[in-house]
């Protein structure tokens, strides 16, 4: 049954230390498709909500329902299933620094192949191919076996976007995806998001503490404060007034 | 309060050095007796060279043996006693055997194999295996607590299975100083070796002891000479290594 939510999101709380609550009764839908831009400041619970839609923070309350699959309640296999669908982009790009540009995107196969051969590094020759193909669509072909950290950081985050393609997922997660970068680098980050979002369809929820950028590439703002949904509509709803409701006085331009 | 402290250090130093017979006249009185020894071990006996060799490369090769098995066993071990990778069960009683068993030196090891599998270099690597699996094991888990959580996440987010993130995110990250510590342990394990001989478990030390109870100092002096140029051999080696993977 194809639900048309990718994301459903019903009264998630997340505990950083007991009585302190990173997430407070969240309610959120995120349509297929779409591309959420979640602004905040720091600290208003961006990361964790990113990082409770995968469960790599445990919820204390609510439910998550990702692409049909359960999240919350999950058991541990089921949740491997489900993560499956759901590809992860990091502020820190995350990538494993010794090993090389391709093996890194290998690592988003990991869900699809069979486990002992890939205990051994062996990947079926489709994969690769995956792999490879995820790679040129990031730009980075000729990078393919060069050890991740010789690249820029630019480069290293198109690398990890490759390995979250390689993962075919349904729904892409990046938290914070250019805060680590050169303002220069941002938009070129920003526009392969967009360009997966509108030519595969993927749907993307995007962190940023940047509201210039955000207004520019959401379809969808969510606006959270201390840990509450405080603002959701689309881009043109966003006025200057609002924008003083997300991130108090003193707010960016 | 430090005053104190420095009263407390010497009053303590004293009563070690009065109950352990620690005497400087003695030693001083002994120098003699030293330069004597030195003397009638020169000049070295060179007809026993080919004998040394040989049970200097049986040290080598104990040595080699046991730090390569012991490399592997230490794995699954160094794996289950790190805090942020172990399963919570595993976790307190891995630990808590790894103690154990790794309070107890590769001589005393030794003593126990020769017993159980009879005199031999056979004893001796079991020895080697026995102790630096264990201290191997304390090395990985440490390695291991101290990567970069990110890489894990990212792998973890993948949908991937425990074993596929530890191989994926962890051992990556933690094989380069797995090597390096295993190559120190070698290193660590020649000097080991070389002592292993004197309770019957194989390799020069035999050498060293029964020249040294049948007063044939010069056969001794170059059974020594032979072990410094060995363990020099393997350290530069075995350095030249690990520099290679840092």
């Amino acid at each position: 049954m194809e639900t048309p939510l990718a994301i459903e999101i019903q009264g998630l709380s997340v505990a950083v230390a007991p009585g302190t609550l990173a997430l407070d009764r969240v309610d959120l839908a995120v349509p297929r498709g779409a591309f959420v831009v979640v602004l905040g400041r720091s600290g208003a619970g961006k990361t964790t909500l990113l990082r409770a839609v995968n469960r790599l923070v445990e919820p204390a309350a609510g439910v998550v329902r990702v692409a049909g699959h359960a999240v919350t309640g999950a058991t541990p296999a089921e949740l491997r299933r489900a993560r499956r669908h759901i590809g992860m982009v990091f502020q820190q790009f995350n990538l494993v620094r010794r090993v090389s540009v391709l093996e890194n995107v290998l690592a988003g196969r990991l869900a699809h192949v069979p486990l002992l051969p890939s205990l051994l590094g062996r990947f079926p020759d489709p994969d690769q191919a995956r792999a490879r193909e995820c790679l040129a669509q990031v730009g980075l072909a000729h990078a393919a076996d060069r050890r991740a950290d010789t690249l820029s950081g630019g480069e290293q985050q198109r690398v990890a976007i490759a390995r979250t393609l390689a993962q075919e997922p349904a729904v892409v997660l990046a938290d914070e995806p250019t805060a680590s970068l050169d303002p220069a680098l941002t938009d070129t980050i920003m526009g392969i998001l967009r360009r997966i979002n509108l030519e595969r369809g993927l749907t993307l929820v995007v962190s940023q503490h940047d509201v210039k950028t955000g207004l520019a590439y959401g379809s969808r703002i969510v606006g959270l404060c201390r840990g509450r949904v405080c603002f959701e509509g689309p881009p043109s709803a966003v006025t200057p007034a609002v924008v003083e409701a997300i991130y108090g006085t003193g707010a960016p331009a | 309060m430090s005053r104190a402290a420095v009263f407390v250090a010497i009053v303590v130093t004293a009563w070690l050095a009065w109950d352990t017979g620690a005497d400087p006249v003695r030693l001083v009185h002994g120098v003699p007796w030293i330069l004597d020894f030195v003397r009638r071990m020169l000049p070295p006996d060179l007809t026993v060279l080919p004998s040394t060799l040989g049970a200097a490369l049986k040290t080598v090769e104990i040595a080699l043996l046991g730090t390569g098995v012991a490399a592997l066993l230490a794995l699954p071990l160094g794996f289950l006693s790190a805090r942020n990778v172990a399963p919570g069960r595993l976790f307190h009683p891995v630990r808590a055997a790894l103690s154990f068993f790794r309070s107890v030196d590769t001589l005393v090891y030794a003593l126990v194999f020769v017993a159980a599998v009879g005199l031999g270099t056979f004893a001796g690597v079991l020895a080697v295996v026995a102790y630096t699996t264990t201290s191997l094991a304390k090395l990985y888990s440490e390695a291991v607590e101290g990567i970069e959580r990110g890489p894990v996440d990212a792998i973890t987010a993948t949908g991937a299975t425990r074993l596929q993130i530890l191989r994926f995110g962890v051992l990556p990250q933690v094989l380069p100083l797995f090597l390096s510590y295993a190559l120190y342990r070698l290193e660590t394990n020649i000097r080991a070796a070389t002592v292993l001989g004197f309770v019957g478990a194989g390799g020069i030390g035999f050498y060293l002891q029964t020249y040294l109870r049948t007063i044939d100092y010069p056969a001794a002096s170059t059974v020594l000479l032979v072990t410094v140029v060995m363990v020099i051999a393997v350290d530069g080696a075995s350095g030249a290594l690990r520099r290679r993977l840092v």
